[in-house]
């Protein structure tokens, strides 16, 4: 069955499985290996993708309904040259370590921002609850997150 | 059409009469946000043959909130319910279910529908809460619509002739109720409760009290909205403890039934004392 995407502006035309999870599409199929495979079941969020300004776990979405929506990756977030301000500020905070979650991070946290430009320490974890990371505490990263309150870059897609 | 079927994976239904035509077929399902059925393997389940996405069906996506009651379509999201529900006290319950279930990735796009619908999962914060607010549910059949209880609904989803499909849940709107939802995770996030309670009650100490994620099944926890009559948080306990035994708590790994059962009398104390809270009586 032919599933055409959206992926990163992109129209993708997939002879594949509806059933199949975007991620295995996005890994499997095209090669991008920014969302990390891990616990299949949406806890760790390292398969965050943003649809449709959203982030949500690429593993649990069936790609076969996600014709007509707007799928971004984190290779389709900003230029690999010119990372978005989110990314700045991880790497300027130096709290990316492993980098296993960190796409997953991003993505939330970029979608954290276009809704709340400003949010509190508290909304900032919140956001984050879904995101595991396995290397290091997490008060840096809000630290980073926090240093772009009110960041017209992050605000405007 | 049989052929055309067997390579049919997924099919897309406009109405919920078309869905029920789909669903008819025993190797299909119908698919809500997809987080339960795409966890299949996990489970040591197969993937369905056929899945039937139901996100094309309009009437199924609907919210309305009347004077007495908001009407709730199956294909709202936790995420899309806990912004749209109105701020009254005896929703609150409700609200907090859609906003602390899971985690903010899952719960955008996880449905009430899927949730109160599938096979096999026992920690519903809706169960609970849709209990504690005498909730409705309506189905369709092949036969045609009812609406039942959520109790009846739930003690009977699996014994269901199929298909069928919720097609909206009504929950009554009494402006003098409180309600309250709690939850026992381990963490913050990743992992399913030990025990969920949700609680409603008037001013005159009439109580609605369900329970899920302690058994495999929810259930309405009749003796203890008996014996919470005139009674403080303190004396909830109490009277939670002594009632308690009438549970029997499920195994899984990490979290034995008796742990499910001894935290209950805790959660009674937390919604007693948060529904006193909100009636203004602390």
């Amino acid at each position: 069955m032919t599933v055409e995407l959206n992926i990163n502006g992109e129209m993708r035309r997939l002879d594949v499985d509806p059933r199949m999870p975007l991620l295995d599409v996005l890994r499997g199929e095209l090669r991008l290996t920014g969302a990390k495979a891990v616990c299949s079941e949406g806890f760790c969020g390292a398969c965050m993708v943003l649809v449709d300004r959203q982030a949500v776990p690429s593993c649990l979405r069936p790609v076969g309904m996600l014709e007509g929506l707007e799928i971004l990756t984190i290779e389709g977030l900003a230029p690999f040259a010119q990372p978005n301000a989110v990314q700045e500020a991880l790497l300027e905070h130096d709290v990316v370590q492993c980098g296993m979650c960190f796409p997953g991070m991003v993505i939330t946290l970029t979608s954290l921002l276009y809704e709340n430009p400003s949010p509190s320490r508290e909304e900032v974890k919140h956001a984050l609850s879904g995101n595991v990371c396995r290397c290091t505490g997490y008060e840096r990263i809000v630290d980073a997150v926090l240093s772009l309150c009110g960041n017209n870059e992050v605000a405007a897609p | 059409m049989q052929a055309e079927r067997a390579v049919l994976r997924m099919s897309y239904p406009r109405t919920v009469v078309e869905a029920l035509h789909e669903l008819a077929d025993a190797q299909a399902t119908a698919v809500a946000g997809g987080s339960w059925v795409l966890r299949a393997p996990l489970r040591r389940e197969p993937l369905a043959d056929r899945f039937v996405a139901l996100n094309k069906v309009d009437i199924l996506g609907r919210f309305d909130v009347a004077s007495g009651a908001i009407s709730i379509g199956p294909m709202m999201t936790h995420d899309r319910l806990a912004r749209s529900l109105p701020h009254v006290m005896c929703l609150e319950a409700l609200r907090s279910a859609a906003a602390c279930a899971a985690n903010p990735g899952v719960r955008r796009i996880a449905t009430i529908g899927g949730n109160i619908s599938v096979h096999g999962f026992p920690a519903s914060d809706f169960a609970a809460a849709l209990i504690s607010l005498d909730a409705m549910v309506q189905i369709a059949q092949a036969s045609g619509e009812r609406v039942m209880p959520v109790t009846e609904f739930l003690a009977q989803r699996m014994t269901l002739q199929r298909p069928w499909l919720v097609t909206c849940i009504t929950v009554p709107i009494h402006l003098d109720r409180a309600s309250v939802h709690e939850r026992l995770p381990m963490r913050r996030a990743g992992d399913y409760p030990s025990a969920i309670l949700s609680a409603s009650a008037s001013r005159q100490g009439q109580w609605r009290i369900g329970v899920s994620s302690v058994e495999d099944q929810p259930k309405r926890w009749h003796a203890l909205e008996r014996a919470l009559q005139g009674v403080n948080a303190a004396q909830a306990e109490e009277a939670a403890r002594e009632l308690a035994g009438a549970f029997s708590g499920r195994d899984t790994p990490g979290t034995p039934g008796w742990y499910r059962t001894s935290v209950l009398p805790v959660l009674v104390r937390r919604v007693v004392s948060a529904i006193e809270a909100q009636l203004g009586r602390v």
